[in-house]
């Protein structure tokens, strides 16, 4: 009597067919092209325009930072306006109360967002949920009405300045700087996810237990999401402090805070392509509707409105009809394009709805086996 | 009979600081007469809060919303400039309108989502609430504008109508507040341990799978608990909005969500009657604390010098102990 | 010595004792079984045993090493394995990432070097997922590496969860219900697999089961839990004849019970006496 156990035939296929040489050349030329036609026409573009998409960047990086809390962690944070607040400010701080360059400010504003999340982190072991949420909005409240409150860190109403370091001065090569961070931040966002990093968070959030069985440190790897999380959101924040070249704290409300996490949710939970879109989006839906003449027409003329008040209203909407209509959101509607360049064939359903093949090959091969045990 | 207990002791704690601080110069009665009579109204909004959460198990972030549409109803009714009725009306059209409201949001938002993660429908509250604020800066414009009481401090003849309570000058207004409190607690806790639908509405809470096999419509439950959420939040908004003296929007959620959900917490999400005395607890809290900052030196400067804003100070460390000592607050039950 | 000894373990939820005075040996290369009716505390043991539930007393010792106190990550990176009842997978990773992450205490970079992505982790990623294909082979499942969790048959799963828990590279296994969901054929299927499995990787294994034949096939050593206590243990054949432990399962009626059991009872000692001249003999008193 054979075993069971003996080795299937290698003919058959190890895992689905891997695009050629060429097809992975294609898929990073495309990348490369989009990013180039982006970054060219950030350098080219009006400087008015280029701060703009330079906010854009900045945005970016900050869902991506919620991103990871939320997407990723499972936990809701409705307080990232006080480490990208505190970051913007001791980053402004060190570079002009301390002399510090630029440099300098940028990473111990990234240390401390990633340490006061760390803080954050190690309350999430104990309190978890909606409770957290609470937590986290009120501390975000806290730290508004306090921490940006002291005079030695904000000098009061006027804001601390922030410099620009010498060589980004401009608004394009500023921008530029924004972009290469935001590019900087989805790499890293990227190797995270696709190592062991990124499936231990994944495996924390659905079942501690077997997350453990697995010798997943439950406790290190909870901290460490919302480390990184804080990080982006440091990095963020010096980025922003620098770009508004003065910090004031009516910059961040809790009520960023919140529109923060909807335009996550826009964006797709724990799908960062989608999340970057959404938030670029959210930048510069104010903005935009300037661009389209009729448009503003309507709205100021027609509605007698401002088009940035529009944006209040248009932003929840959004985020009301993701969740109700269409949960994956962005990220989902622009799968078909995120799957290709992950070397999947180009199709507009993913490998869920295809046709009963791979279910009954399993079928079969169980079948297989205990028939070849008899 | 716990909650009596509690109350009890809560009551006798505030009336020990009150006798104590009285008639001393710079001394806490009249911070801490006004933090109670806030914490009615924290105490409102928080009824709502845990309402919502009973049934629904999801914090309703646009709890306070509610209340500042009624403002913003209300003062267009009113006002001279726009609607020019009279105050009862304006109140009755306030109070409809924002009922409205609320039913229509819980049929197009809440109702498809009755069966989504918690954490899902806390964004769409949250995003509710935003919306809500954005539709508000859109219509009504975002310049301050002045709601009156229904009784005014000081009227045109010049008369003052405060009261003199615990060295504080009360208006009619507060008072109003602190007995719609007390008669929405008595008629809440007649309503749910004597009515039918109040039982069913407590039967949802613990298990909706069961009470839909036993016959009781989840929908209408859940209908019901955001009509009266949303009626809460309508008169916490009437009450309030005439005292901050600037109608805003967002007024309601600024001032006075964080206190109240708070107020929950520390009470027990699934305790009405821990929805007051939570409320009120952190009314006092608040109202202490701020004595406390101005009144306290260190150093030859006062706190509120060297650490601004110790009201929220103080309401997150009541947030952070309750949550880590005893999650389930002071009448809430373990889950 | 034994792989895995429990001294006195007990542990209470509010008032109810969930485990009262346990203690259980599980010898090297012995694949030991764990009976009992429903809600007798056999999973729970095997969380306190794994450090996710802290006992109120006892002690759990490994390979002399007393771990009582670790968390439940270290113990498993010492060569504790287990499977879950309800399947220890996780669903938001895919079929081979399931097998990447089961190897998580043997990768070679640390967590900052992943998230920059130095070359190293690269180079490790590839040798990882070489490994978890390797795996999926010796099951059958390598056509399924790319796949999400959802979907996939209750076989597939279970079948999936053990190599999971192998990739772990485990000394000593803690098996939930293996079988629960198998047909007699299938279970029996599994009993061969796990004496291979036993021999092929110097495993020795602690076994949960409700399913009698499998457990008289497979198992050595037999611990029968009920309502919290060791009823009693001994060799499978020996224990099923036990008239408290078929009272344990059926309820009442001991008396019968009684009669009809000591049939069965003289039919094994015969059996036994018959074997005993090359079989394994142990010294294990049974009560």
């Amino acid at each position: 009597m054979t075993t069971a156990t003996e080795v299937l035939s290698p003919a058959d296929a190890r895992t689905r067919p891997q695009p050629s040489t060429r097809g992975w050349i294609a898929r990073i030329g495309v990348m490369i092209l989009l990013a180039a036609i982006v970054l060219w026409r950030v350098a080219t573009i009006e400087p008015f325009w280029a701060d703009r998409f330079a906010l854009a960047a900045i945005y970016g990086i900050i869902g991506l930072s919620l991103n990871v809390v939320l997407g990723y962690t499972g936990q809701v944070s409705l307080g990232h306006h006080a480490f990208v607040g505190l970051s913007a400010f001791l980053s402004a701080f060190f570079v002009t109360e301390k002399g510090q360059s630029f440099w300098i400010g940028l990473l111990l504003a990234t240390l401390a967002g990633a340490l006061s999340a760390g803080l954050l982190g190690l309350v999430a072991l104990r309190i978890r949920g909606l409770y957290l949420s609470l937590i986290t909005l009120t501390y975000g409240f806290v730290a508004v009405n306090s921490i940006f409150d002291i005079p030695a860190l904000t000098r009061g109403g006027a804001g601390m300045p922030a410099p620009r370091p010498s060589g980004f001065a401009t608004e394009h090569k500023f921008a530029l700087l924004c972009f290469l961070f935001l590019g900087l931040v989805l790499w890293i966002d990227w190797r995270m996810m696709k190592t062991k990093v990124g499936r231990a968070v994944l495996a924390v959030k659905q079942s501690e237990a077997v997350a453990a069985s697995y010798a997943v440190s439950v406790t290190g790897y909870k901290v460490l999401g919302f480390m990184v999380s804080g990080a982006f959101a440091g990095l963020a924040g010096s980025l922003f402090a620098h770009r508004a070249t003065t910090v004031v704290s009516a910059d961040f409300s809790f009520r960023e805070a919140l529109i923060w996490v909807l335009m996550v949710v826009v964006g797709g939970l724990g799908n960062r392509t989608g999340v970057v879109i959404a938030s670029m989006f959210f930048a510069l839906f104010p903005f935009l509707v300037g661009l389209v003449n009729p448009l503003e027409h309507f709205v100021i003329d027609t509605m007698g409105k401002d088009p940035e008040e529009l944006t209040l209203v248009i932003g929840p909407a959004l985020a009301l009809l993701t969740i109700i209509l269409y949960p994956g959101g962005v990220g989902e509607q622009i799968s078909p394009i995120t799957r290709w360049f992950r070397g999947e064939k180009f199709s507009l359903h993913p490998d869920g709805h295809k046709p009963k093949g791979k279910p009954h090959r399993a079928a079969a091969v169980l079948r297989h086996l205990v028939r070849r045990g008899r | 009979m716990r909650s009596a207990i509690v109350t009890g002791i809560v009551a006798a704690l505030i009336g020990l600081v009150l006798v104590l601080g009285g008639g001393a110069e710079n001394g806490p009665n009249p911070f801490v007469t006004l933090g109670v009579l806030n914490g009615a109204i924290y105490g409102l909004v928080a009824l709502g809060l845990v309402l919502v959460y009973k049934g629904t198990r999801v914090f309703n972030f646009a709890q306070g919303e509610f209340g500042t549409l009624a403002a913003f109803f209300l003062f267009f009714s009113i006002d001279s400039e726009y609607g020019g009725l009279p105050y009862p009306v304006g109140i009755a059209i306030a109070l409809t309108g924002v009922l409205l409201i609320g039913l229509a949001m819980e049929r197009v938002i809440i109702r498809p989502l009755i069966n989504a993660p918690r954490v899902t429908v806390l964004v769409t509250t949250i995003a509710m609430a935003l919306f809500l604020v954005g539709v508000e800066i859109l219509a009504f414009k975002a310049e301050p504008r002045s709601l009156s009481p229904m009784i005014q401090a000081i009227d045109q003849a010049g008369d003052v109508n405060t009261i003199q309570i615990f060295d504080l000058a009360v208006e009619p207004q507060r008072l109003i507040g602190l007995g719609v409190l007390a008669a929405f607690g008595v008629l809440l806790a007649f309503f749910f341990s004597r009515t039918d639908l109040g039982l069913a509405v407590l039967a949802t809470s613990q298990d909706s799978f069961a009470t839909r096999v036993v016959g009781i419509g989840v929908e209408r439950m859940s209908r019901f608990i955001w009509a009266t959420a949303a009626l809460l939040g309508a008169v916490a908004g009437i009450l309030y909005v005439p005292l901050t003296g600037a109608l805003t929007p967002a007024v309601m959620t600024q001032n006075i969500l964080i206190p109240a959900f708070t107020g929950a917490v520390l009470g027990g999400m699934t305790s009405l009657p821990g929805a007051f005395v939570g409320g009120v607890v952190i009314g006092f809290v608040q109202a202490v604390s701020l004595w406390a900052a101005g009144a306290w030196r260190v150093g030859g400067r006062a706190i509120q010098e060297i650490v601004p804003g110790s009201e929220q100070l103080a309401i997150l460390v009541v947030l952070l102990v309750v949550l880590l000592a005893r999650p389930q607050g002071l009448l809430g039950r373990e889950t | 010595m034994a792989v895995l000894e429990v001294r006195d373990m007990g542990i209470r939820f509010g008032g109810l004792v969930a485990l009262d005075d346990v203690n259980i040996e599980v010898p090297e290369w012995e694949i030991v079984g764990l009976i009992g009716p429903n809600g007798a505390g056999k999973t729970t043991l095997f969380n306190c045993i794994m450090g996710l539930y802290q006992p109120n007393s006892g002690t759990v010792t490994y390979r002399g090493r007393d771990v009582s106190l670790l968390p439940t990550h270290r113990r498993v990176a010492m060569g504790i394995g287990r499977t879950f009842q309800n399947i220890g997978l996780v669903r938001e990773l895919s079929v081979i990432e399931n097998m990447m992450i089961a190897q998580h205490a043997r990768i070679g970079y640390g967590a900052l070097a992943g998230i920059f992505g130095s070359v190293r982790s690269f180079a490790e990623e590839r040798k990882l997922k070489a490994y978890g294909l390797d795996v999926l082979d010796f099951l059958g499942l390598s056509d399924l590496a790319n796949e999400k969790l959802d979907g996939l048959p209750y076989g597939t799963l279970k079948l999936l969860e053990i190599g999971t828990v192998l990739a772990t590279d485990p000394d000593l296994v803690l098996l939930d219900e293996p079988s629960s969901g198998m047909g007699p054929e299938e279970a029996h299927q599994l009993g061969e697999r796990l004496l291979k499995l036993r021999q092929t990787l110097n495993l020795t294994v602690l076994m949960i089961e409700h399913h009698v034949p499998l457990v008289v096939d497979v198992c050595d050593y037999v611990y029968v839990l009920n309502f919290g206590k060791i009823l009693t243990e001994g060799r499978p054949k020996q224990v099923q004849a036990h008239p408290e432990v078929i009272a344990a399962y059926l309820g009442s009626e001991a008396e019968k019970v009684d009669a009809d059991a000591q049939e069965i009872r003289d039919e094994a000692d015969s059996g036994v006496a018959a074997a005993s001249g090359g079989g394994k003999e142990r010294d294990r008193g049974v009560s």
